[in-house]
């Protein structure tokens, strides 16, 4: 192991965890934070035959394979994954935790040279660091660590001891580094700040707008104007391409400064020691070396070595996923090979200390902390493709390819018929501009942007353009439980002191509905006592009240305590503490002691209640101490079960008296023979209260038609309670996984569960990725909420992430696709709501583009075809695509999102945005306006012959036509003779009344008639042409009524059981 | 039934998972009934590999962490292997609660509070046949195969717990075959013990075979009349050594061991689960209260041997038909008995949970009532006090 400087090299060998016929977890050296040995482990499986699955995690460093027993032994496996191992130039000396294995073999691989086994180290440095590192050759590797980045020494620092550290980091114990050293070394390590993720440079966003079929079509077109002498064609042509192309910029680069200006974080600080003194700087100063100071509610602000420890405790969750604060100490060297959580002498970025006090020494700053590669980490996994642009594409591309195959056919058709090929070139590429939905992109780009302006306003920030659209689409969103659905916020609920039960409700406790205080019941002032002594929060006296920092459970105590009206900072001082016990695995139970006033010592014991209640030997009954009958105690422990069953945090509470000379032990049992036994005073309910409206909520998401998933790391009764009281399971029965160990199902089996389930309990962040994975397996769109820094790579697999705006860490939110800016999870079903109404919009300025594109293309192709010479001019066409089509569109874009948009299930994530129905009819829709617009063509050739006076009316029936088609287009389902009446949308009123007047003005203004080579028209044949306009809209709004399907709902049968 | 005949029964320990199942559909019985007597509960429970099913459907003020209870027992059955623990295993709990206007049928009554009326006017819930039996091959009035073969299973279990064969796990199976002479079992045809051990080869087969023998047949025996001869097979693991047994290795399921619940298929027993249901549910108690009628036609000395099959239908409270058979063991004809039962037993499902207090027994025991009901036999245990074992109806059954 590369820590006592052994290069002994063995073959590496995969050791099997667990094994089952056609089943094997096996340990493999190398594979830890191993990327490319994942990838390389996991193909070169999947070939095997008989392999049918593996599954390779980085994090932990195991494979699962699951292959053929029939043509696999175990031992075959065995031998293979060695094999790869061996070509991938891992050795045995590797050790499968030390991070240095990925980077760079510890020896050269023997044997024959293998193949480029692993990406070269600086590669892999330069990814995961943004940034070359120095060329190996030039650079001193230490014994055991490799110089990454800009030369942070990478080492196993908790298996150095305290003192190895610090003379290693050539830090000062007895003051901390002077000014001088300090600014040396931010020269050379660099700021302690973790890398911001990469830019999209303006010119990339610019650039990407030009990037499409529909797009190259028309410039293509634009192209061949210029060539066959259509200039002004070709200008007006690459107008519509340039206007397109800067909303699509504006827009994005908007959404782009919005993501901006959201990662930005405050400025953090951090207490260190400089000079002998204790200094506040901002964190980007720390520098390896440096000593951190660390108190509660501190975060460290880089990765360091304990090198002092007083009953020291760090909230790790956002790091390990462990939710209780686990308890840090100086001593000793660890293995090398212990696992992160473990690394009980260490203090890491993006933790929080939670209790005591200490001193560590800073090994890693910035991108090297331990949080910085995670980062790194979650940087790789891959977002899904989300469908729209990929449809949008597909749609253009078939469009394109069916106006070219027209346009191909009028060409051939034209000249069959004896017209110039010039003018036929000409007229086919106007009719493929007329035909190419060309304002589809930016009509998709702008709704889109518009969607997330529209959505921050509601306190919704939205990262990624496409997330919008995918929110339309979520059937199944996970949330965390704490701080989503409560308040992540402890407060004591009940009391039970002696025999009698307390209500505790405004800061009062209540028996019955009397007011009870602490000078009034003397056993619940004994025990509230207690919870104050017992008790590691720290006290000042504020403003407003005291201030109270410490864990949640006990901060609630002490609340408690001031709301029984006890002073608990005289409490304290009159009580000094002189010796603490924490609880420890096995021992649910914590003890302090002190003074006691009428001499000897007071012995406080706080703790689980069925625990505690087996060390007391006697109670209070009317104030007075009697012995604890065996009635009284199953009683007590009956209403611990019941009290536990309403998801009540529980905590018992018992004290004693003892001679000064008693030693009181870690193990309280031991005390029994000297004492008898402790006295029980009660217990104290807490709850984390829900948060407001959370049931009504979970309501609208279900009649939207999507799932709610809870996850929590609590037990199963509070996630049963919780689960309960918000309905989660929608009325039906309420079904509850609890695992602690999610990743040792076969995932098949989560993936079938995970579909029934609605709470996940006792799972740690760290298993919401394989929630996430399992329910995307289903099929499923998911959405996921997340705050800690071990989210993130949950938050980026969702198809939806969702970070918390205030709670969330940095990572959360740079991984996730929706931040809800107030932490309230209500703007999710706005955003929602949001989401699918945009969708809808897009649908249906899809409807109208191509429905009306295709009356043209049917128009066109069908007179030629007929004969009837060349219906429509080029400039006909162009100004037919200028006012009837950009600008509806856009407006349908903006249409309120229909009345029973909440009410409906989410779109199938499967089903195209214009599927092979909506086709069919837009197809009918379309040859309805075409027929109008013939009709009043055919009337003008009967009155007036084939010639102008036919043509106008032809055109400007055609443009009324189209324009009224955008009332059809509104909704598929409402409309003129629909019961329910949409919302308006003035943006529609306007667009419409703006372009008709147009129309107008271009059949009575003589010159934009004579530009669009139009002829005046009497009043009849005006009248004839509204007619022509008119009468496809009623057609086809009558045809939505006939087309709605009948509504059943057919009643479940309800079996009783 | 012929004079001569070997019948076998089985028993399995507490830990295997068929067993498992049945004392955490039964743990959760408890747990509710201990919060609220009244409560109405179903619970089925299935176990495969490193994953535990739990459905729960209940009725009632009570509130159980289903799945904290279940561990809880994989615990106390000594599941702390790699393989199957109480910490790692993963519980899926499907939980339904009735809606309230369930007790507009069953109301939340004491039945002990209840007239002749009020009882009448509780019926059972289901169409049930249930069965009860008892004869006097053991003092317990049950057959000898299912009794010897529950001693077994329990010593089996034992010997692990207390240390002297340590290298066992929780799971495993017992089956005993007894010769029957002229009705009366003459010898042990033969034993079967499946034991699961940790490690494979520790200790080595024939090791395995004598300790067996030795902590196991031997000191069951030592006590008995009918003791195996030199002639009666003995089989130890006759497939081979097992490892580590239990849900790793097979799935269990609650309900799937009646025959074991009941006599061992020396008599005929009822064909739904016993386990997993609160006192009101006719197919359970209905089997109590027939145990409890054979066997006290039996300790009255009116017959060696008595089956009392009760019929249930669904919205009576009376069974519709109560039938007696002695097999030609009775002191008067059957269909006297018969009367005598109907005379002397209430058998309405009100009463049953009344006279039985079943209500109230968990509240009588530390580690549950149900729960140790579910391993090693429902009817015939001698090692807790249950009320159908008592046989104080015999003296008034004599009289008439």
């Amino acid at each position: 192991m590369a820590i006592n400087g052994s290069q002994a090299s063995y073959s590496p060998r995969p050791r099997p965890l667990h094994v089952a016929p056609g089943r094997a977890r096996l340990q493999v050296p190398g594979l830890y934070r191993g990327n490319g040995l994942k990838r390389r482990l996991e193909a070169r499986l999947r070939e095997l035959g008989g392999v049918r699955y593996a599954e390779a995690n980085v994090l932990t460093g195991n494979i699962l394979v699951v292959f053929d027993p029939e043509t696999h032994q175990l031992t075959d496996i065995l031998i293979y994954i060695e094999g790869v191992l061996v070509d991938a130039g891992v050795t045995a000396t590797d050790a499968p935790e030390m991070a240095e294995a990925e980077y760079r073999p510890a020896t050269p691989p023997a044997g024959p040279a293998p193949a480029r086994a692993l990406p070269d180290p600086r590669e892999w440095v330069r990814a995961v660091f943004g940034r070359a590192a120095p060329d190996p050759v030039q650079q001193e590797p230490t014994r055991e660590g490799v110089w990454i980045g800009a030369a942070q020494v990478e080492e196993a620092w908790h298996a150095l001891d305290a003192q190895e550290a610090v003379a290693r980091l050539e830090a000062r114990l007895d003051g901390g580094l002077n000014a001088e050293e300090a600014a040396h070394r931010l020269a050379r390590y660099g700021q302690n700040a973790l890398p911001a993720p990469p830019k999209r440079s303006e010119l990339a966003i610019f650039l990407s707008q030009f990037v499409s079929i529909p797009v190259g079509l028309l410039t293509a077109s634009a192209v061949v104007s210029v060539a066959t002498g259509g200039l002004f064609d070709a200008v007006a042509i690459m107008g519509v391409v340039l206007i397109n192309s800067v909303i699509g910029y504006f827009t994005e680069s908007q959404a782009e400064r919005t993501i901006r200006a959201l990662t930005d974080e405050g400025q953090t600080y951090a207490t260190v020691l400089r000079e002998g003194k204790a200094v506040v700087l901002p964190s980007e100063q720390v520098v390896p070396g440096d000593l951190l100071v660390l108190a509660p509610g501190i975060s460290p602000a880089a990765d360091a070595r304990l090198v002092t420890a007083q009953r020291l405790s760090v909230d790790e969750s956002a790091l390990s996923g462990e939710s209780l604060p686990v308890s840090k100490q100086v001593n000793g060297r660890l293995p090398p090979e212990v696992a992160l959580a473990d690394r009980s002498n260490m203090v890491y970025r993006g933790t929080t200390v939670t209790g005591g006090s200490g001193l560590a020494v800073v090994v890693a700053t910035g991108p090297a902390t331990e949080i910085g590669r995670i980062q790194a980490l979650a940087g790789e996994a891959k977002p899904p493709e989300t469908p729209m642009e990929r449809q949008l594409d597909q749609i253009g591309t078939q469009m394109v390819v069916l106006s070219s195959a027209i346009c191909g056919l009028v060409f051939v058709v034209g000249l069959l018929r004896g017209h110039g090929l010039l003018q036929m070139l000409k007229s086919a590429i106007s009719l493929a501009v007329a035909a190419v939905p060309e304002g589809l992109p930016t009509v998709a780009t702008t709704t889109l942007s518009l969607g997330i302006r529209d959505m921050r306003a509601h306190k919704v920030a939205i990262r990624h353009l496409d997330a919008v659209e995918t929110l339309g689409s979520v059937q199944t969103i996970c949330f965390d439980k704490t701080g989503t659905i409560t308040e992540n916020r402890m407060t004591v609920v009940l009391a039970q002191a002696g025999p009698r039960d307390y209500r505790v409700a405004q800061g009062r406790f209540l028996r019955g509905d009397e007011v009870r205080t602490a000078d009034s019941d003397l056993a619940l002032q004994q025990m509230l006592r207690v919870g104050v002594f017992c008790n590691e929060c720290e006290v000042e006296a504020g403003f407003d009240g005291l201030e109270v920092k410490g864990s949640p459970t006990e901060a609630a105590l002490i609340r408690a305590a001031e709301w029984g009206g006890l002073d608990v900072p005289a409490l304290r001082e009159a009580h000094p503490l002189l010796l603490m016990h924490h609880r420890a695995e096995g021992r649910n139970y914590m003890s302090s002691v002190h003074p006691a006033p009428q001499g000897g010592r007071l012995l406080a014991v706080k703790g689980s209640p069925g625990e505690v209640l087996a060390l007391c030997s006697q109670w209070i009954e009317e104030g007075e101490a009697t012995t604890l009958g065996p009635a009284t105690r199953q009683a007590i422990q009956e209403e611990n079960e019941r009290l536990a069953g309403r998801a009540l945090r529980l905590l018992g509470f018992a004290y004693a008296l003892l001679p000064e000379e008693v030693e009181v032990g870690e193990d309280l049992a031991a005390l029994a023979p000297i004492l008898g036994g402790l006295t029980w005073l009660g217990m104290i309910g807490m709850e984390d209260p829900i948060r407001e409206g959370m049931r009504e909520l979970i309501g609208q998401f279900h009649s939207a038609g999507i799932r709610t998933i809870m996850i929590t790391g609590d037990q199963s009764t509070t996630a049963y309670a919780i689960g309960h009281s918000l309905d989660l399971s929608g009325s039906g029965d309420l079904e509850i996984l609890d695992s602690a160990k999610l990743e040792s199902l076969d995932p098949e089996l989560l993936t079938a569960l995970a579909q029934k389930v609605h709470v996940f309990s006792r799972v740690s962040p760290a298993h919401k990725l394989k929630i996430v994975q399992a329910l995307q397996r289903a099929g499923l769109v998911v959405a996921m909420t997340g705050d800690g820094v071990n989210d993130g790579p949950a938050l980026k697999a969702a198809d939806i992430g969702v970070a918390m705006g205030e709670r969330g860490t940095d990572t959360a939110r740079g991984m996730a696709d929706v931040v809800l800016q107030e932490d309230n999870l209500h703007t999710m079903i706005t955003a929602v709501s949001k989401g699918r109404a945009i969708y809808d919009n897009i649908r249906k300025s899809l409807r109208f583009l191509l429905a009306t594109n295709l009356t043209e293309i049917e128009i066109v192709f069908g007179l030629m075809a007929a004969g009837m010479g060349e219906p429509l001019t080029p400039m006909q066409l162009l100004w037919i695509n200028l006012i009837s089509d950009i600008f509806p569109g856009l407006a349908l874009a903006l249409e309120p999102p229909e009345p029973d948009n909440l009410q409906r299930p989410p779109r199938d994530p499967k089903e195209p945005i214009i599927a092979w129905s909506h086709f069919r009819r837009l197809g009918a829709e379309s040859a309805v306006i075409s027929g109008g617009a013939l009709a009043a063509f055919g009337y003008g050739v009967a009155r007036y012959g084939l010639g102008p006076q036919a043509r106008t009316l032809l055109f400007s029936s055609l443009v009324g036509g189209q324009l009224l088609h955008a009332l059809v287009c509104r909704s598929p389902t409402h409309g003129l003779f629909s019961g329910e009446k949409l919302p308006r949308n003035p943006a529609l009123e306007l667009a419409l009344g703006g372009s008709l007047a147009l129309q107008v003005a271009a059949n009575t203004l003589p010159p934009l008639r004579s530009f669009l080579q139009l002829a005046p028209i009497g009043p009849l044949d005006a009248l004839v042409a509204m007619g022509g306009a008119a009468a496809p809209l009623l057609i086809n709004e009558l045809g939505k009524v006939a087309l709605a399907a009948p509504k059943h709902n057919p009643q479940p049968l309800e079996l009783r059981p | 039934m012929k004079h001569e005949f070997i019948l076998t029964s089985e028993s399995v320990t507490g830990g295997h998972p068929d067993k498992l199942c049945d004392q955490i559909a039964d743990a959760v019985v408890d747990h509710f009934l201990l919060q609220d007597p009244y409560a109405q509960v179903v619970s089925e429970c299935a176990v495969a590999k490193g994953i535990l099913f739990i459905a729960t459907r209940f009725a009632g003020q009570a509130s159980v962490d289903v799945p904290f209870v279940a561990r809880q027992v994989i615990q106390q059955e000594g599941y702390d292997d790699e393989h199957f623990n109480a910490r790692d295993c993963a519980i899926m709990s499907h939980i339904q609660e009735q809606a309230p206007d369930y007790y507009r049928i069953l109301p939340r009554v004491d039945e002990r509070t209840l007239d002749d009326a009020a009882i009448d006017r509780i019926p059972a819930q289901s169409l049930a046949n249930v069965f009860g039996f008892a004869c006097q091959q053991t003092p317990a009035l049950m057959p000898l195969p299912i009794w010897l073969a529950h001693k077994l299973a329990r010593r089996l279990a034992t010997v692990r717990v207390q240390g002297q064969l340590p290298y066992l796990t929780p799971d495993g199976k017992v089956q005993v075959a007894v010769e029957y002479h002229k009705h009366k079992p003459s010898r042990i045809h033969s034993i079967t013990l499946v034991g699961c051990q940790r490690e494979a080869n520790e200790p080595h087969p024939t090791r395995f075979r004598d300790d067996l023998i030795e902590e196991v047949i031997r000191p069951v025996f030592a006590d008995e009349e009918v003791r195996p001869d030199h002639k009666t097979h003995l089989f130890i693991n006759p497939e081979g050594p097992r490892l580590i047994g239990g849900p790793a290795r097979h799935s269990g399921l609650t309900g799937r061991k009646s025959a074991v619940d009941t006599y061992g298929e020396y008599a005929r027993h009822g064909g739904s689960a016993l386990s997993g249901k609160d006192p009101l549910r006719i197919d359970r108690i209905g089997a109590y209260v027939a145990r409890y009628a054979a066997k006290n036609v039996v300790a009255a000395g009116l017959a060696k041997e008595c089956e009392v099959m009760l019929a249930y239908s669904i919205g009576l409270a009376q069974p519709v038909s109560i039938r007696v058979e002695t097999f030609d063991t009775g002191k008067l004809p059957d269909d006297e008995i018969a009367k005598r039962l109907t005379h002397c037993c209430d058998f309405r499902p009100a009463a049953i949970v009344r006279d039985f207090a079943l209500r109230q027994q968990p509240g009588n025991f530390l580690g549950g009532f149900y729960r140790q009901l579910a391993a090693y036999g429902q009817v015939g245990r001698m090692d807790i006090v249950t009320p159908w074992e008592n046989t104080g109806l015999a003296e008034r059954l004599k009289e008439k």
